[in-house]
């Protein structure tokens, strides 16, 4: 008997494999197709309600389009000086934090000294604490130095500058490990010093790294109930503002604000995402 | 494996473009400020007037509880701002006496200020006491306060403040339960709150103690005015038998209200104002005293230290006018401490000046009862409170 | 200028970390000291005084274990929900979702953007008595004409589990985009099906960004309490309620202070024994 030639059974076989395959290819994006509306449905379910007109105080219920919530947005009381705040705490917090980020990472990474582990360790910390511990740590601190921390628009400044670093040198480390140091000699065999190696070389290249974990940052900051609700002694931020107000109902303007925001990041996400698909093809184009 | 797309240093146009969007949402907070709000530091004292009258800030700051104002325009702060050029800016963040007090404890036990002006505290509970016994609030500027004869005869010497000089009520409100009645039919007793199988999984009760605990010592027989320990233990084994049945599935602030109306529970503790406020969305809902008796409370307004006395005694005064507090009771649908508040409700609103909820006849105050300042202030009882709410 | 920094080379990194560190250290570090100090003390709000009062952990220990297990419980198993949810989503669009890639990742981060609270407060909405999702169920049979979602353990995973998914998914799409296509193709060469090819190359090799989204789920997870106050009865409290209240409602500083640091001391715990398993440099990076 002759030995049957392989061309048969591995053409039916191929073409199994390609029915699996094409049947697999689809499972797992209709599986992605799922888990996107997943994580897209309560965001929908805001959006939507921010557009509701309830006719009492509870918006929970669809009883009617309107835009008065958008054009009355600070209709409700305390809400303006809560985003406000928010919004300045978080840019501050997300600058001084990124600058000081930035720097530790710069000598944890290029410089080996005395106890560089320790920092590694020290950085690594804050991120591996529950934020209650860290907010109810701080709020320690603050109520047994009351002479110098009073409880307010600083005190959570300064909560959310000491949790947004470990982000931000994590962020820009992964950068500075895959940084090319021969970029750098060579500006200085060009006769640049160091501060100007620095400036027009290293900095311009870390800065997307830097811009990367200053958004995270920001972010964080925006979004950071727990700590921030615990050393926020009076003032509000938003999400403080929405803890406050959900005891009895959310009205619709919050769903307003958290609508605004999150179109806003999504807007600046999409035109990254849009200039990043740009480049990709111009780099595909001229290489 | 580095991203290639990182090999591509930003170019200074990129930078620079990227930098001013950076640069609106920086000016962004900026703007809104302009726009209308003012900020929220307390404001310079504006020129004083002619006439030896004091200075008054430019601000007044005040913090409360939610939904405790009136909305309707012209509302009672912009009517205090023609009136006096001063602005209220109103903070809507006190969601317990506990919590705030832990907010401000810190600022006020060093003799600095919080940022506000008045902040309000509840009689039934151990604050509005521990506030003046620490000497962490400022006595009130009678002088500036004609008013002040306005306040009903059976508020004018609470225990925490016999001569008043430290408070003025803001508005008071009973406790009672609620049900909806697309899930049951009324439910007029703690008992069957506890234990109506039907209402299983859908009750709730509040996180203070001094209301919850006062409608059950009532359920019970005791007096929630003279607490003994065997009162207190025994109305504390029956909340603590519905938690664990089941029966009882939350510990509320306000927050009974939306999940009320919407039907995720069926009964539950509720305090007189909010019920009346959600009729409006849902008819379904009824409130009541419990047969065995309910609990009235006040809020109170307080000078916190760091405050300022003479704008702070100003506004209380102006809150003491029939006719202001009138138009914040109808719309709050809580009770006035005001009198001849009555009268004018009836011009805002007809329908509301017979709300029993905002004037409660006698036969219902007949039924309603004080905490026991004493239960309120133990702190045993306050950690075995905490422990029946999983806390 | 740059003189300066050539003769003190030793010095830089020292300057540069100067500020950061002094940032930490002072308000992370000495507020932990602080709350270590405040966990030995003993008395009533507001008169503490410090005692060593070493009983406050066994006390809080006897009196909370219940929290404190159960905290690790939800949190692992929102972690496992995590993982086993994100892991094909980020296969797919590490691998298959082309230029798109960078779409679907701003759609995973996009629930990030709504603020924690109201994305939560919006799952009250839509697992409500009265709502689609438990209407369907009903009509499906699965939940009986009594039961409910809200208030229940499964909506305090769930919530867990939503609210940090992006923390899992993100880490693992890193790892697996890093993965060079052509070792799958050599596997595939070499005769190998792509079961196989995914369990003996794609997953070893995806190994570090499990690591990094366990931790980065699980450690934060593990300190919730918003879900379970949102989301849950007094049955599902975990022991981040008990530390807030303990903070903000007893004004128990000494025993809150004590919990907090049997959380973190337990958290170090898991993770040392993580490390164990799974090698230290992966962790710190």
């Amino acid at each position: 008997m002759s030995v049957q030639t392989p061309a048969v059974p591995l053409a039916r076989a191929r073409r199994r494999a390609g029915l699996w395959t094409l049947v697999k290819r689809h499972v797992l994006a209709a599986y992605a197709l799922l888990v996107v509306g997943y994580l897209m449905l309560p965001i929908v379910v805001v959006i939507l309600f921010s557009f509701n007109a309830p006719k009492g105080r509870f918006n929970f219920i669809w009883q009617g389009f309107t835009l008065d919530n958008w054009t009355h947005w600070d209709a409700i009381l305390g809400i303006r000086p809560a985003i406000i705040t928010s919004l300045e705490v978080a840019l501050l917090a997300t600058l001084v934090a990124t600058a000081l980020g930035t720097l530790m990472a710069m000598a944890i990474v290029r410089h080996h000294f005395v106890g560089r582990s320790t920092t590694n360790l020290l950085v690594f910390l804050p991120m591996s604490t529950p934020e209650i511990v860290l907010g109810a740590s701080l709020l320690t601190l603050f109520l047994n130095t009351t002479a110098v921390f009073q409880l307010g628009f600083w005190t959570i400044f300064i909560a959310h500058v000491m949790f947004i670093i470990s982000f931000v040198v994590v962020t820009v480390k992964a950068r500075l490990i895959g940084f090319d140091r021969h970029l750098e000699e060579a500006a200085m065999d060009l006769g640049a010093n160091e501060l100007v190696t620095f400036r027009k070389v290293t900095l311009p290249l870390i800065a997307p790294a830097m811009l990367a974990a200053a958004l995270l940052g920001f972010a964080l900051s925006i979004d950071d109930f727990v700590i921030t609700y615990l050393n926020a002694g009076a003032t509000q931020t938003f999400p403080v503002f929405v803890w406050g107000i959900a005891r009895v109902a959310v009205p619709p303007q919050v769903n307003v604000v958290a609508s605004a925001i999150f179109l806003v990041a999504i807007a600046l996400g999409l035109g990254n995402v849009f200039s990043q698909y740009r480049a990709a093809k111009r780099q595909r184009q001229g290489a | 494996m580095t991203d290639p797309r990182f090999n591509d240093p930003l170019t200074r146009r990129q930078l620079l473009r990227r930098a001013a969007v950076g640069g609106t949402v920086l000016s962004l907070p900026a703007l809104l400020a302009a726009c209308g709000g003012g900020s929220a530091a307390s404001g310079t004292t504006a020129a004083a007037t002619a006439g030896g009258k004091p200075q008054l800030k430019d601000v007044l700051n005040f913090s409360n509880w939610t939904y405790y104002i009136d909305t309707k325009k012209p509302t009672t702060f912009q009517q205090f701002q023609e009136q006096t050029g001063v602005k209220v800016n109103y903070y809507e963040d006190v969601n317990s006496n506990d919590q705030y007090f832990a907010k401000v404890q810190g600022p006020l036990s060093q003799g600095k200020g919080i940022g506000r002006d008045i902040f309000v505290a509840t009689d039934n509970s151990r604050f509005p006491g521990l506030y003046v016994s620490q000497e962490w609030v400022q006595e009130l500027d009678k002088d500036l306060m004609p008013n002040f004869a306005n306040l009903v005869d059976a508020q004018s010497s609470p225990p925490f403040d016999p001569d008043r000089k430290f408070s003025m009520p803001w508005l008071s409100g009973m406790d009672g339960i609620a049900w909806n009645e697309d899930l049951t039919g009324p439910v007029t007793t703690v008992s069957q709150l506890f234990e109506d199988p039907k209402l299983h999984g859908k009750v709730t009760v509040w996180t203070e103690m001094g209301d919850t605990l006062g409608l059950v010592l009532l359920d019970n027989g005791d007096d929630p005015s003279k607490v003994t320990d065997e009162s207190f233990n025994s109305a504390l084994e029956r909340v603590k038998t519905a938690v664990d049945s089941g029966q009882i599935i939350k510990f509320t602030g306000n927050d009974y209200v939306a999940p009320l109306a919407k039907g995720d529970y069926a009964a539950c503790f509720a305090w007189s104002g909010d019920v009346a406020q959600l009729v409006v969305d849902n008819p379904k809902l009824h409130w009541g005293v419990p047969e065995k008796g309910g609990i009235i409370w006040t809020d109170n307004m307080l000078i916190p230290l760091g405050g300022d006395v003479p704008t702070a005694s100003t506004y209380m005064n102006f809150a003491y006018d029939p006719k202001i507090s009138a138009k914040i009771a109808v719309e709050t649908t809580y009770i006035s401490a005001v009198k001849g508040v009555k009268d004018e409700a009836v011009k805002i609103d007809p329908d509301a000046a017979k709300n029993p909820l905002i004037f409660p006849d006698d036969n219902i105050l007949a039924q309603l009862h004080q905490n026991d300042p004493a239960m309120l202030n133990n702190e045993d009882y306050v950690t075995k409170w905490q422990e029946v709410q999983g806390q | 200028m740059g003189a300066f920094f050539h003769r003190h080379r030793g010095l830089t990194p020292y300057l540069l970390l100067a500020p950061g560190i002094l940032w930490l250290g002072i308000f992370f570090l000495i507020p932990l000291a602080f709350l270590g100090y405040e966990s030995l003390q003993s008395g009533l709000f507001p008169n503490f005084e410090f005692t060593w009062e070493f009983s406050n952990f066994s006390d809080a220990l006897s009196l909370y274990h219940e929290q404190l297990v159960r905290s690790f419980f939800y949190a692992g198993i929102a972690t496992v929900a995590c993982l086993l949810l994100a892991y094909p989503l980020a296969y797919w669009i590490a691998f298959r979702a082309g230029p798109w890639r960078n779409l679907f990742l701003l759609v995973i981060v996009a629930p990030f953007f709504v603020t924690y609270l109201v994305r939560t407060l919006a799952w009250l909405n839509i697992l409500a008595n009265e709502g689609p999702v438990v209407g369907f169920l009903q009509w499906a049979h699965v939940l009986g004409e009594n039961d409910r979602l809200l208030a229940t353990t499964f909506a305090v995973v769930a919530g867990i589990t939503y609210n940090f998914f992006p923390f899992m998914a993100l880490p693992l799409y890193v790892s697996l985009e890093q993965i060079d296509p052509r070792l799958l193709e050599a596997a595939k060469d070499l005769y190998a099906s792509s079961t196989k090819a995914f369990l003996r190359v794609t997953l070893p090799l995806s190994a570090p960004g499990i690591v990094a989204g366990t931790l980065l789920t699980f450690i934060p997870a593990a300190g919730d309490f918003i879900n379970a106050a949102l989301l849950g009865t007094p049955k599902q409290a975990m022991i981040g309620n008990v530390i807030q209240a303990k903070f903000l409602e007893s004004l128990d500083y000494p025993t809150a202070a004590a919990l907090s640091f049997i959380l973190m001391g337990m958290i170090l715990v898991a993770l040392l024994v993580y490390a164990r398993v799974v090698g230290t440099e992966k962790l710190t990076g």
